[in-house]
């Protein structure tokens, strides 16, 4: 308990360091990852911790984004009414996806998530008056948002809130039933528990946080458009996910930062980061199904099947049928 | 414009769809092997004869490469990549991903992101006048060419050994090798067998549309909604379904503009969240 106090201690203050440090482009870069990783541990919920691989999580990064874009721009919002309203559109969303997924598992959910998000897309594509279309909506004003170092800051609150939330839901008693529906449906209906409220409670909560990444990464960026609800978003945070280790809770966190940064670090090189993206995408898959978290793990202890975890931790097992 | 152009329209794109679900029908549907990459090879099999014939490649040779090429490159990350993971679909899906991803950024490095127009296959450019009706030959040879594919597919997995072979080895591998098919190499050829039609799905289609570094994925979509909304491994349930949503994407297009892939994507969603095994599958999935 001591030791983790301590890691807590030496982790906040290196990262409220990061702006004292670093130079802007690392504090943008490291607000972009507080941001991703935010999206990736929200994902987690469903997809490593629900057992529900989603695709479609683009969709809830997205409606945050537009929320964002939208409601300054036409309505001139300030942060404090953006966010919240982007989580709670989140969390409609996010009912709104369970409730598609109730009966179908693996690799149907995933579809059904994509066919979904594809649907949010083609809005955001084709509802030009409210969207902007294809161009999205750029410059948004962040009057009275900080900028550089101050919104590293503001994002870093944000995220340590709703990852504590994540954190804390998790082990909640609601949270824990998301885990026994993956461990047993079975015999979590037989126990009188309704799954399908389940369900549709972790797309919600995850929907809901993804949003709000969403939200933080248009005030970052100033701008939205229908990238950030496109496919490669989804798969990008399935990467991150089983990248860092969807079983362990900080696993995914740990993906996206990897990820962010090795994109930081072979665009200097050169222009062709996809490539580079689809080989890590290539050498996760071969090699690294549990996660870099899972194999440090693995190293560690020196055992080969993952069969065995720390009784604190909730359990998170393979995701692959 | 007349409904019955529309029609006709919707049912030829309907055709292309086919033409590109066929190949994943085979490998995805009913190999159960998840191929996200299969929008990839549609391209690579497009951009190759594009760029060969425009070096005065004869077309059909040129065709007849490109398709080739595709099969032999998807044939090479079966053998090398894929084949490690049979059976875990999560591991499969950020795999083909991962191909999808490199070879449309290598699709776009070497010929640029705008898109191309490959030209319409030679014999096949111009109207054809059906009495009052006017339409392009070369849409009217694709709806035929997608029904006379979707006739031989069926026929050859059904009454030929080789599809014998291939369901029994989908049914039963562990019988299927006791009894001496070799199951490996049936997966290998299977799998080129589907990359390759995606490829001769990219030729046609780029004569439809367009190709760029991007419609691959689109195309990919399309196709495996095409193959779910089917019910996996059905050929005659993906050419019905093809068909349907070239009709609704046709008209959606015509009397939704606005609403365009959102009325497509959200109805196939709810086809799927109703009726998981899709339109003509047989049982539910697991």
């Amino acid at each position: 308990m001591k030791g983790r106090i301590l890691a807590v201690v030496v982790a906040a203050v290196l990262l409220l360091a990061v702006p004292v440090v670093l130079d802007s482009f690392s504090v943008f870069v490291a607000s972009r990852i507080l941001i991703l990783g935010l999206f990736a541990t929200a994902y987690n919920v469903v997809f490593g911790y629900g057992g529900m691989p989603s695709l479609g999580h683009a969709a809830f990064f997205g409606i945050g984004g537009y929320t964002v874009g939208i409601a300054i721009t036409r309505w001139a919002w300030p942060m404090a009414l953006t966010m919240p309203v982007a989580l709670v559109l989140g969390a409609v969303a996010g009912a709104v996806f369970g409730l598609f997924c109730l009966r179908v598992r693996g690799v149907y959910l995933l579809l059904i998530t994509l066919a979904l998000s594809q649907a949010v897309f083609g809005l955001a594509f084709y509802q030009t008056e409210l969207t902007g279309g294809d161009n999205g909506i750029p410059g948004i004003p962040r009057d009275g948002v900080p900028t550089g170092g101050g919104f590293y800051l503001l994002a870093l609150a944000v995220t340590a809130v709703c990852v504590s939330a994540l954190w804390a839901f998790q082990r909640s008693p609601a949270g824990m039933t998301i885990l026994g529906m993956r461990e047993s449906e079975s015999r979590m209906s037989a126990t009188g528990y309704q799954v399908n409220t389940i369900r549709v409670m972790a797309f919600a909560v995850s929907g809901a946080f993804s949003a709000v990444a969403g939200a933080l990464e248009v005030y970052l960026q100033g701008s939205v458009s229908t990238a950030s609800l496109s496919w490669q978003i989804s798969a990008e945070v399935l990467v991150f996910a089983i990248l860092g280790g969807a079983r362990r809770f900080l696993g995914p966190f740990l993906g996206a930062a990897i990820v962010t940064g090795l994109e930081v670090w072979v665009s200097t090189y050169t222009d062709r980061w996809t490539t580079a993206l689809g080989v890590v995408y290539i050498l996760t898959a071969l090699f690294l199904t549990d996660g870099v978290l899972g194999r440090l793990r693995r190293l560690r202890r020196g055992t080969s099947p993952p069969a065995e975890q720390a009784p604190d931790e909730p359990v998170i097992v393979e995701v692959r049928k | 414009m007349s409904w019955l152009t529309h029609t006709l329209n919707g049912l030829a794109y309907g055709s292309l769809l086919f033409l590109v679900a066929s190949g994943l029908t085979i490998t995805f549907g009913l190999m159960r092997t998840v191929n996200l990459a299969h929008g990839a090879f549609y391209l690579l099999g497009g951009y190759l004869a594009y760029d060969l014939a425009s070096r005065g490649t004869d077309y059909w040779l040129a065709m007849v490469i490109g398709v080739v090429g595709a099969a032999v490159a998807g044939m090479a990350a079966q053998r090398l990549l894929l084949h490690r993971l049979t059976g875990q679909e999560l591991p499969q899906i950020v795999l083909t991903l991962g191909v999808a991803l490199v070879i449309g950024d290598q699709i776009l490095a070497h010929y640029g992101g705008d898109p191309i127009s490959p030209p319409t296959p030679p014999g096949l450019t111009g109207p054809v006048e059906l009495g009052a009706l006017v339409f392009p030959k070369f849409r009217l040879v694709l709806i035929g060419i997608a029904l006379g594919l979707a006739l031989l597919v069926s026929a050859l997995l059904r009454y030929t050994p080789i599809g014998a072979k291939v369901r029994a080895a989908v049914d039963d591998q562990e019988m299927a090798r006791s009894v001496g098919i070799r199951v490996p190499l049936i997966f290998l050829l299977v799998f080129g067998l589907g990359t390759g039609l995606a490829a001769f799905a990219g030729v046609w289609g780029g004569a439809f549309t367009s190709l760029s570094p991007d419609s691959g994925f689109e195309v990919l979509l399309l196709a495996l909604v095409v193959v779910v909304v089917g019910g996996l491994g059905s050929i005659p349930g993906a050419y019905v379904a093809a068909l349907a949503v070239g009709l609704v994407e046709e008209f959606g297009r015509v009397l939704f503009p606005g609403w365009a892939m959102f009325t497509l994507y959200a109805s196939v969603a709810l086809v799927l969240a109703l009726r998981p095994q899709g339109l003509l599958g047989k049982a539910a999935p697991r």
